[in-house]
Formats: structure tokens, C-alpha cells, sequence
């Protein structure tokens, strides 16, 4: 480690006794919605981000009032699974304090937004009665453990499922401080004084975020690439999981305008056994909480760890604390990174249902789909589960034969199953604004109506059916995972988009950017050109994304550091 | 504010001079105190001190004038009543009611009551103690009383000049003697209490008065009160303080004069002359077949009350057009219902009749105008005024509705336009001596005169403590001068806050339930002689938050339920417990 200062972050999580510091103190305020700028940090440890309507920013001090705060609560959902039961009381808060929406995040989980500050330990206590938690959702920490939601290999799932919870579990911080600020739990006393309290991070936790997910061929929904660590299931002959290929430094989040800034897709170091597998996940985490920088924030993650030391050199670290070295990685297909819709049958018989939930937001929309209303209903009527599906959508999981034609009539009944285009079904746009404090450009709000734009020019060469993939965010930070989309929209500034071409629509490739500061207007005009293109030369079979590559509209995309290279557009008709 | 001149116990005067005299050297500016000085001394010299060797002046004869006053109206009548009294031979002594011993009052040989209805024929709040205690079985009987009663109230309730009216009798049945009848006053009383003040003192007075030359000097009024004239005001600031997310809109009114600001003390309100809504004076013309008449219409928009319906109203427009469903619904006993929730231009429109601009002119009273809480201190702001007004909306029999004053503010008052006002003050919603606490409950537009209070105690450093109870409807929308208040934390002008918002949860929060949430603290600071304010609604939340007051008392102290009740009596008779409501 080079010996710099140490991020201001680093103080913070020091002295914060476990992630305390004022936190008590600053939710109990009466005459703030807000918190001091330190606890709003260690609040994301607990999964919660303070936020604040910036819509309505230019009023609020003319009106002598502060920002109008809200708190995003994320729930820690390893796998997104859910049973009835919780989504009644997740349900239950969002009316009551989160503006009667749920909105489903690019990771498996929930997030409810503006929620008062003076509500939040009222949804906490609920959301704990059901056994659930927001413990590191968010924060330095090991965050909300993806699973692959493909609901044809049932018995594989629930493998793997189990797999993530227990990751979950094991990696999740030990400290009391969540039980005693947000459930009134007892003190621990002198908790906040030992040192022995975190047995896997230590007091300053990771040094930034750290992403685990488990993906099952030929499905890569959870878009293993762009974790931290990936565990790729290699699966054997009696249907038995024999192994998991390991990927390491992935990661989206880059900064415009700064070069050494840079998305990344995951590097495949190895393969390990079903029973060595929390050994490596443990080694990995270590290492990167040992090595990682944290003297500068923006170049923390694992994948600069990684590029920074090299892949052998990682490699290695990882045989001495695993107690041995990876085998050789094993082959493995994917063939998308996207969900298929519908009803399909499992192996155990039972039925699921894959819902297309546009952007992963689920309220009473006026125009008379009531997906909140509906998934209500069908959670009071169902007795399996519910998955949220790495793209934003729902899987009503594990129905009973008997039940099916009840929760058809439930989906028809509420509308929640509106024939989307296969444009909108392969997108995915982040929250961003009003919300988002990091949001640049407009994203969730935005897609829908820009995607209906580009629907007409891709029907006008005949491509209305084909599975291309959409992804936006208001900021280069990555949460959509935009530069792992066919067509990639990453905000700049209010309605000024850059825009990426060129990735796998398998997640195994990343885009190149393809032109700049583009409105919604110059975007269709951009694309317009590249679909009659596309429509005239490709080849049977060919994927988009493949398509603006081989065609020479971008020059390829080989890993993170060669992202900025050779950028812009290689051809224009 | 701070040291107060007081007379000294030694001084050669009894008991209750001295506290009159406190009360009006005390709060005086050294140019009233140098007025009194002199003019005494000429009293004196003018008198030669021949004065002492002419012959005594008869002693005037003791009259009593009773008050029961909510906006100030009966207390400034009381006093008309007193100064008209003294020409005329009589040495008048004014009661408030909320300072009157009933044990006081069979001793009382003249006794004129002058009495306000509040909301649904309610007493005035300060008065309701002593009201109650004149009603019950333990009143004494008050054989040899003369008395007259003089009654205040407006026809837009339905029960008019109720409480007037309820003394008028129970006097009259607790043996006391009529010597002038009563008279009902509506808004525009000046003229008919006027006229039964003059009347009322010539029955009152000694057969010779005339003749007497009794000298009085009118110690019981204010040292020369602050100019009470109405004034222009230019609006320098209009604000709506509720987010542009909220169903409500609050305006912060920024006002100043042409040269210094009327001398409002915090607590004291402005009136505020209004003048109604075109939109809604075009429907009743065109309602009325009267569009045409320009000069009705501008009289109607600037100086006539043309919402209020009351049942007097209905009479007037029964009598004035002989409208045979009018008769037939007054005949009926339905009139009464009928007008619930309704208004003039309703009363046209169901019953449409040739009409004349003199009807419209008869069923209309005078347009009055509208007293808000100052939301300022002189100390702090200089010669502005802050107004907080919230426009009054709402939806009944169909028809939206508005009121008339607050949307006049909110919606045709604009920046740099102006607006005419006069300083309406009330001396019983002043801060105690700087190093008192002070407890404010204050929910919505109530919070004003609690901004004016915590701006002054910054101002002139006062070291009591300030302990604030805010409500609304949402934290984020409706944080009246959130800002403000945030501040006046830090920089120590308020000590604590504690919120109420009633929609952000599913349970309704308001202030009352904070009160006892920090139950042990109220009783903490009330027992350490912590003055307790209550500003805003009267409908509801005044009775909740003085009826969990005496919860409080009753928790915390571990006391019965009666013997909490008089724990807050005992607050209210001391002053200590007050009230502005509306």
C-alpha cells in the first residue's frame, strides 16, 4: 500500500464505534429531516441513503424550508427472493411512508425513496418482524448478494439461492449498531470500544463497495462480469452444481472526464470446489479490504486493486489464503444477460410467472395498471415465492398447478402483464432524478418515452422484434449497468447523453462510446442510421451489439482499461 | 422590555391602585411617563391649591363594567363605557371576567356586563372559568344589583349574541334588577353600542350629576395608546411558505409604512381591510339581474359583507322581496339548517327573485375587517409587520368556497401592491418579564405571534427559557418558517421544539400529543412559573391541547382529575395561561 493519506471516509468509519457516531442522536432531531453530512455516510452501512426531491430544490429556501429530505431504504435481499408474507409488510410501508411505491432495484432488491426520516424506524421495526433487514444494502461493505432468478432449473436454484443467503449472512457486519439506533434493541456494551467486533473487516470495513453474485449458465442475468466477485456455476451431469468458475473486478462506476476512472468486466481467475467456495469468496473480500486503496475513493474498488497488482500476482494471494490455488477455469455459455416473459413450468412441476415491470417501478399508475394494487393481491393468493429478476422484473415463483388460473385472473385483472416491445422489455434505466444525488440527467423518467421514440425507427427496418438491449443512468456511475448494454445511455447533463454501442448481449463484452452530448432527438438520429445498417448486412443470427462492432460503427471493447481507447464513431451510415 | 418602573409598595395608595398604576406607568415610553408627570403637576397647579380648600367634590357613585372580551372589542367598549361614566358622576371600576370573584358581586350596586359570543356560542376563552361559575347552582344571588347588559356577537353563527344573551337572563333570574335592556350588536357595533353606552350611563347616573364637578383622572386606560388609525401598508414580500407539493398555501406577508410601523408589541394583531372577490360579486349581480350597476358593484367589492347568510339575512331578503319560499322556509323552521355551510350568493341563486341594488344593500352588513397575529417584532425587523395568512378554501353544497380576507391576501395582494391596515392590540398576549420561560402552542398560521415572541426575546436578550410546539399537515410541505426556527435554535432564542404533523403517518399527529409525550418537561417548566400560550383554532385544538393540559397535571403530579382542572384554572387566573384563538 502506498503510504497516502487516508480518505476522510476511512477517518469516519475509525472513530464511528461500528457505524454509531451521531446516528442516535441526528434521526431523533425533531426539527430536521435531514442528518449531518458524517451520518449520512455511515447510514449507508444500514442501507439507507439520505436523498432529497431536487425538483424541488430551487423553492425551498425562498419558502424558508430546508431540502425537502427523503430516505432511500434498500433492503438486504440476498438472491431476491421473497416470501408472501414479506412483501405484504413491504407493501404495508411502502403505502404508508414511502409514497405508495416499490420500486425494484438493477440488484434483486427494493428500494422505497422518500421515506421521513421520523418514519424510518417505524418501517424498519415492520420490515423486521418479517424477518427482514437493510443491514449493508449500501455502504463499504459486502453488499446485497446477487442469484441467478432463471426459473427453469428449480432444483438449481434452490442451491444457489441457499448459497447467496448464507454468503449474505456470513459477510454481513457483526455489529449491533443497526438493532440498537433503528429497533430500539439493548445496548452492547462497550461494543463500540473493542476491537474484535468485525472478525472479517475490522473497523474500517472495505475500503468502498464490494458486489457478489452467482450466476447459473446459460443464463447471466445477474450480469456476473460486472460483480466484484462472480461465481459461475459449472453444472455436471446428475444436474449437480460441480464447481464454480471465479471472476473477479468487475464493476461499473467510472467519473466523466477522468480516464483513469473506467468501467470493468470481471476476469475468470480459476475454478474451486463447492467446499472451498467461502474460503476463496473470504480470501478475495481480504485481500481487497488489505489491498485496496483507501486513500482515494475513486480508484478503490477491486478492479483497480486488480490492475494495479496484476491478475497473477492476485491470483496467488488468493491460493495462500484460500489454503490452495484455483483450478483451471471450466467452459461455460451464456447466452443473455436479459429475462425471458411469461409462464414456464419447472422442474418440480410447478408453474412461474416472469413479469416485465417497466424500470422496476411498481405503483397505481393512472393510466390503470395497478401493479402495486395487483402484486397484493397475488401475494394474499400465493403460496410459493416471489423473485426480483437482476433486470427490475418479478418472478411469481413456484406456483401450485391448482393455483395458476387465480393468478392469471389477478395479472389480468390489474394489468400487469401489458404487452411490452422487445426494446422495452431488454431496458433498464437507474432511479436518478428527482431523487438521486448523484443524478446529472434525467433516467427513469426519461427511457419510457425515448424508448417509444426509438421502437418507431427500429419497426421502420422491421427490427420491432428483435432483443436488443437498452440500458440508461443519469450518471457515469453505473448502477443499470449501462456499459454492458447493446445500446448504452450514460447522462452528462440535463437532457446530454453519451452514447455506447457495441457490447455482448451475453454481458460478456462491454460497449465503446460511440458519440457525445447527445439530447433525445440526436439520439434516434444517431441510432437511425445504425439500425438500417444493421437491418441491410447482418448476418443470420447476429447480435446487435456484435453487429456495430463487426460493421466497424465502434472499435471493440477488450477489458477496463482500454475502455477510453479508440472511442467515438468509426462509421456514421 | 426590560425594568419596568413600578409604583413602591410605600406608595399612599391601596392595594389595587397601585396595580393600576403599574399597569400603566410600567409599560409607558419615557415621553408618556413625562406627559403624566406634567400634566399631574399641571392638574395640580390648575387647581392652585385651591383645590384643597373648596369644597369636596361629591364622591361619585360606584358603577362596575364587566367584560368578557376575546378580540378586544367588548374591552374597548368597557372602556367608552367607563370614560362616559366618569362625566357623569360615576367612578366606574372595570372587571375582566376572567379576573371577576363571583363572591364579589352581590355587593355591587351598579353593574353594566358587556359581553362577547365566540364560535358556536361560546364565552370568550378567558372568560369561560367565571361564565360557567355564574351559570351553576353556586352563583349567589343578587338581590339589589342594577344591572344592563350590552352584547356582542355576529349573525353569521347561528347562535347570535348567545352569551349576551344567556347573562341578560341569568341576572335577571338570580334576582338582580333590568335597568336598561339589552341590545345585540353585529359586527358593525360602534353605532348601536354606541348609542347604549350614552343611554345607558344617563340611567345609571345620580339625578345631579350634571351638576357635579367630579374630577377623574383615567387611570385605567393605557398611557397614550398607539396610533389605532388605519394605515396604508406597501407589501414588500408574498410568499407562499407551504411547498408547491402541498394542498395548502400559507403567505408570509411582509409589510412597511410610510415612515415608522404602527407600535405593535408581540402578541398584538393588524387588521386588515379586505375587499371581496370580483369574480364572486359578478355571479351574485348576474344572479341578481344587476350586472349593469357599476357603482353597486364597487360598493359591494370594497365595503359590503356579501358572503355571510344568517338568519337575519334570510328575514331582511324575506321581508325586502316578499319571497314566498323564503317566508315559507322561516315559517317552517327550516331557515336555520338551511343556511348551514351556505352563503348569500346561495340564498339568490335557490331563490331568485326580482331584485334591487337597495335589497342588495339592505341584506348586506358592512364589510369588516379581518385581524391577523403579527408574525414580527419591531425589535428584529424594523418598521415592517410579517402577516402569516392561510387561504381559507373549501367545497360545500357544490359550490367551492373562499375566504374572504385570506384569499384577498393570497391571491390579489401582490409584491409592491398595498393594502390598508390598522394596529389591533392585545395586551393580554404579551411576553412575561424577560427572565420567565415561556411555553407556545402554536399549530398552522397560530404560530405567528410565537415568531414575533421568539424574534423579541432574541432582540432584547431576554434569559428565559422558549419552548415551542408546532403542527401541520407535513413535515416537508408545511414546516411554517422551518428555517427560522432552526435557527432560533442554534442561537439559544428558542430553547426547544418539538412537531406535530397529522399527515405523515396513518395515526393523526398533533400538538397535543406532543404535550404529552413531554409531559414531565411541561410540568417541570410550569412549576418553575413558565407562562403557557395557545394560539390558532378555537374549534378543536385550543379545547384539546388545555384539556390534555390537565391530563398532564393529573399524570404527572398523580392528582385527580377535578384538582388537575383547577391546576389549570389557577394558571388561567394567574395569567398564566393564555389564549388567542380563533
Amino acid at each position: 500500500m502506498p503510504d497516502k493519506e487516508l480518505s476522510s471516509m476511512e477517518h469516519l468509519k475509525a472513530r464511528s464505534h461500528y457505524l454509531r457516531g451521531n446516528l442516535a442522536e441526528d434521526m431523533a432531531d425533531p426539527l430536521t429531516g435531514g442528518v449531518t453530512e458524517d451520518s449520512a455516510q455511515l447510514l449507508k452501512f444500514h442501507g439507507m441513503y439520505l436523498q432529497d426531491d431536487r425538483d424541488l430544490r430551487p423553492e425551498r429556501t425562498k419558502k424558508k424550508l430546508e431540502k425537502a429530505f427523503g430516505f432511500m431504504i434498500r433492503i438486504r435481499l440476498p438472491g431476491g427472493v421473497i416470501t408472501p408474507q414479506q412483501w405484504l409488510a413491504l407493501d404495508e410501508v411502502a403505502r404508508s411512508y414511502a409514497g405508495e411505491t416499490l420500486r425494484l432495484t438493477t440488484r434483486q432488491t427494493f428500494q422505497m425513496h422518500g421515506v421521513l426520516k421520523f418514519n424510518v424506524k417505524t418501517v424498519l421495526k415492520r420490515i423486521n418482524q418479517v424477518a427482514l433487514d437493510t443491514i449493508a444494502a449500501c455502504g463499504d461493505d459486502t453488499r446485497g448478494v446477487m442469484a441467478v432468478s432463471n426459473p427453469h432449473q428449480s432444483r438449481i436454484h434452490a442451491v444457489v439461492y441457499d448459497i447467496a443467503r448464507r454468503t449474505s449472512l456470513h459477510f454481513k457486519p457483526k455489529t449491533h449498531a443497526y438493532y440498537e439506533i433503528f429497533l430500539d434493541g439493548e445496548k452492547v456494551a462497550g461494543e463500540g470500544e473493542r476491537d474484535d467486533v468485525e472478525t472479517i473487516y475490522g473497523k474500517t470495513y472495505m475500503p468502498r463497495k464490494f458486489k457478489i453474485g452467482f450466476a447459473v449458465p446459460p443464463s447471466n442475468d445477474i450480469d456476473v462480469f460486472a460483480q466484484d466477485l462472480g461465481f459461475i456455476a459449472i453444472v455436471g451431469k446428475k444436474n449437480a452444481i460441480e464447481g464454480w468458475n471465479v471472476t473477479v473486478g468487475g464493476g461499473m462506476g467510472m467519473t466523466h472526464g477522468e480516464p483513469e476512472t473506467y468501467p470493468r468486466i470481471g476476469d475468470v481467475l480459476g475454478f474451486c470446489r463447492p467446499n472451498d467456495l467461502f474460503a476463496v469468496a473470504e480470501a478475495v473480500c481480504t485481500i481487497q479490504r488489505d489491498w485496496g486503496d483507501r486513500s482515494n475513493r475513486k480508484h478503490a474498488r477491486l478492479k483497480y486493486t486488480l490492475d494495479d497488482h496484476g491478475v497473477d500476482v492476485f491470483r496467488a494471494e488468493i491460493a495462500k489464503r484460500a489454503g490452495g490455488p484455483l483450478e483451471k477455469a471450466r467452459a461455460f455459455k451464456f447466452t443473455s444477460n436479459g429475462d425471458r416473459y411469461g409462464w414456464t413450468e419447472g422442474e418440480n412441476g410447478k408453474h412461474h410467472l416472469t413479469l416485465f415491470v417497466e424500470n422496476g417501478r411498481l405503483r397505481d399508475f393512472p393510466d390503470g395498471r395497478r401493479l402495486l394494487t395487483g402484486m397484493r393481491r397475488v401475494a394474499e393468493a400465493h403460496d410459493g415465492e416471489i423473485r426480483i429478476t437482476p433486470n427490475q422484473n418479478l418472478i411469481i415463483a413456484n406456483i401450485a398447478p391448482e393455483n395458476r388460473e387465480t393468478i392469471e385472473r389477478l395479472v389480468a385483472d390489474h394489468r400487469m402483464a401489458e404487452n411490452a416491445t422487445a426494446l422495452r422489455r431488454n431496458s433498464m434505466a437507474c432511479v436518478a432524478l428527482p431523487t438521486c444525488g448523484l443524478a446529472l440527467a434525467e433516467s427513469e423518467r426519461y427511457l419510457p418515452n425515448l424508448v417509444t421514440k426509438i421502437e418507431e425507427r427500429l419497426a421502420a427496418y422491421g427490427l420491432a422484434d428483435e432483443n436488443i438491449t437498452l440500458r440508461m443512468t443519469g450518471c457515469p456511475n453505473g448502477c443499470a449497468r449501462p456499459y454492458i448494454a447493446e445500446i448504452g445511455l450514460v447522462g452528462k447533463g440535463p437532457d446530454r447523453y453519451n452514447l455506447y454501442l457495441g457490447a455482448a448481449f451475453d454481458g460478456s463484452r462491454m460497449n465503446k462510446l460511440y458519440r457525445e452530448d447527445l439530447d433525445g432527438e440526436a439520439i434516434v438520429a444517431a441510432l437511425d442510421p445504425v439500425f438500417a445498417a444493421y437491418a441491410k448486412e447482418r448476418q443470420k443470427g447476429e447480435r446487435f451489439g456484435d453487429f456495430t462492432v463487426r460493421a466497424g460503427f465502434v472499435a471493440k471493447t477488450v477489458n477496463g482499461l482500454d475502455f477510453h481507447k479508440d472511442v467515438g464513431a468509426k462509421r456514421t451510415a | 422590555m426590560a425594568g419596568h418602573p413600578t409604583i413602591p409598595k410605600t406608595a399612599p395608595f391601596g392595594d389595587e391602585e397601585i396595580a393600576l398604576l403599574n399597569r400603566v406607568v410600567g409599560p409607558a415610553t419615557a415621553t408618556q411617563r413625562a406627559w403624566l408627570a406634567g400634566f399631574l403637576a399641571g392638574l395640580e397647579s390648575a387647581a392652585g391649591g385651591a383645590a384643597q380648600t373648596a369644597a369636596p367634590a361629591r364622591p361619585a357613585e360606584p358603577i362596575t363594567v364587566l367584560y368578557a372580551s376575546e378580540s378586544g372589542n367588548c374591552e374597548r367598549l368597557a372602556n367608552d363605557f367607563a370614560k362616559a361614566a366618569r362625566k357623569n358622576a360615576l367612578k366606574p371600576t372595570l372587571i375582566d371576567m376572567a379576573d371577576l370573584d363571583l363572591a364579589t358581586l352581590p355587593a355591587i350596586k351598579r353593574l353594566v356586563v358587556i359581553a362577547a359570543t365566540w364560535g358556536e356560542g361560546d364565552p370568550p376563552a378567558r372568560a369561560v372559568r367565571a361564565f360557567n361559575e355564574l351559570m351553576s347552582d353556586r352563583a349567589p344571588r343578587l338581590e339589589g344589583v342594577e344591572f344592563g347588559v350590552l352584547a356582542l356577537g355576529d349573525t353569521a353563527y347561528v347562535e347570535f349574541c348567545a352569551i349576551g344573551k344567556k347573562l341578560d337572563e341569568r341576572l335577571g333570574k338570580l334576582g338582580a334588577r333590568r335597568v336598561a335592556d339589552r341590545v345585540d350588536c353585529d359586527l358593525d357595533f360602534a353605532e348601536p353600542a354606541g348609542k347604549w353606552i350614552a343611554e345607558t350611563v344617563k340611567t345609571f347616573a345620580p339625578a345631579d350629576a350634571a351638576n357635579s364637578k367630579v374630577i377623574e383622572v383615567d387611570f385605567t386606560k393605557p398611557a397614550a395608546p398607539p396610533n389605532l388609525d388605519i394605515v396604508e401598508a406597501e407589501i414588500t414580500e408574498h410568499l407562499n411558505l407551504n411547498s408547491s407539493r402541498s394542498d395548502k398555501e400559507t403567505i408570509h406577508l411582509a409589510l412597511s409604512f410610510d415612515g415608522a410601523a404602527p407600535a405593535y408589541e408581540p402578541g398584538d394583531s393588524l387588521d386588515v381591510y379586505a375587499e371581496n372577490d370580483p369574480a364572486y360579486v359578478d355571479e351574485l349581480l348576474k344572479l341578481a339581474g344587476l350586472s349593469a350597476d357599476d357603482k353597486l358593484r364597487n360598493d359591494l367589492i370594497k365595503s359590503r359583507d356579501v358572503t355571510t347568510l344568517s338568519l337575519k339575512t334570510i328575514e331582511t331578503y324575506a321581508a325586502q322581496t316578499g319571497h314566498q319560499y323564503v317566508k315559507a322556509l322561516i315559517a317552517d323552521g327550516q331557515a336555520k339548517e338551511w343556511i348551514a355551510g351556505r352563503q348569500l350568493i346561495d340564498l339568490i341563486a335557490t331563490f331568485p327573485i326580482a331584485l334591487t341594488a337597495d335589497h342588495l344593500r339592505a341584506v348586506t352588513r358592512p364589510l369588516a375587517p379581518r385581524a391577523y397575529s403579527i408574525a414580527s417584532s419591531r425589535r428584529e425587523v424594523g418598521d415592517e409587520a410579517h402577516l402569516l395568512v392561510s387561504a381559507v378554501r373549501y367545497e360545500t353544497h357544490r359550490r367551492a368556497r373562499k375566504g374572504v380576507a385570506s384569499n384577498f391576501i393570497a391571491e390579489r395582494l401582490k409584491k409592491g401592491g398595498r393594502v390598508r391596515v390598522k394596529l389591533r392590540p392585545n395586551r393580554h398576549f404579551a411576553l412575561p418579564a424577560p427572565d420567565r420561560d415561556i411555553i407556545m402552542v402554536g399549530p398552522g398560521t397560530g404560530v405567528a405571534p410565537f415568531r414575533a415572541f421568539v424574534q423579541e426575546r432574541r432582540a432584547t436578550g431576554a434569559t428565559g427559557r422558549s419552548w415551542l410546539f408546532f403542527g401541520d399537515r407535513q413535515f416537508t410541505h408545511d414546516f411554517l418558517y422551518q428555517l427560522d426556527w432552526q435557527e432560533a435554535l442554534k442561537d439559544g432564542a428558542l430553547t426547544r421544539m418539538d412537531v406535530a404533523f397529522s399527515r405523515d403517518t396513518p395515526e393523526k399527529v398533533y400538538v397535543q400529543h406532543k404535550m404529552w409525550e413531554q409531559r414531565r418537561g411541561l410540568i417541570e417548566w410550569l412549576d418553575g412559573g413558565a407562562t403557557f400560550y395557545v394560539c390558532g383554532d378555537a374549534k378543536s385544538m385550543a379545547k384539546d391541547v388545555r384539556a390534555t393540559l390537565v391530563h398532564v397535571y393529573a399524570d404527572v403530579k398523580g392528582i385527580a382529575p377535578e384538582t388537575a382542572e383547577q391546576a389549570v384554572a389557577a394558571l388561567e387566573r394567574d395569567k398564566r395561561y393564555l389564549t388567542d384563538t380563533y
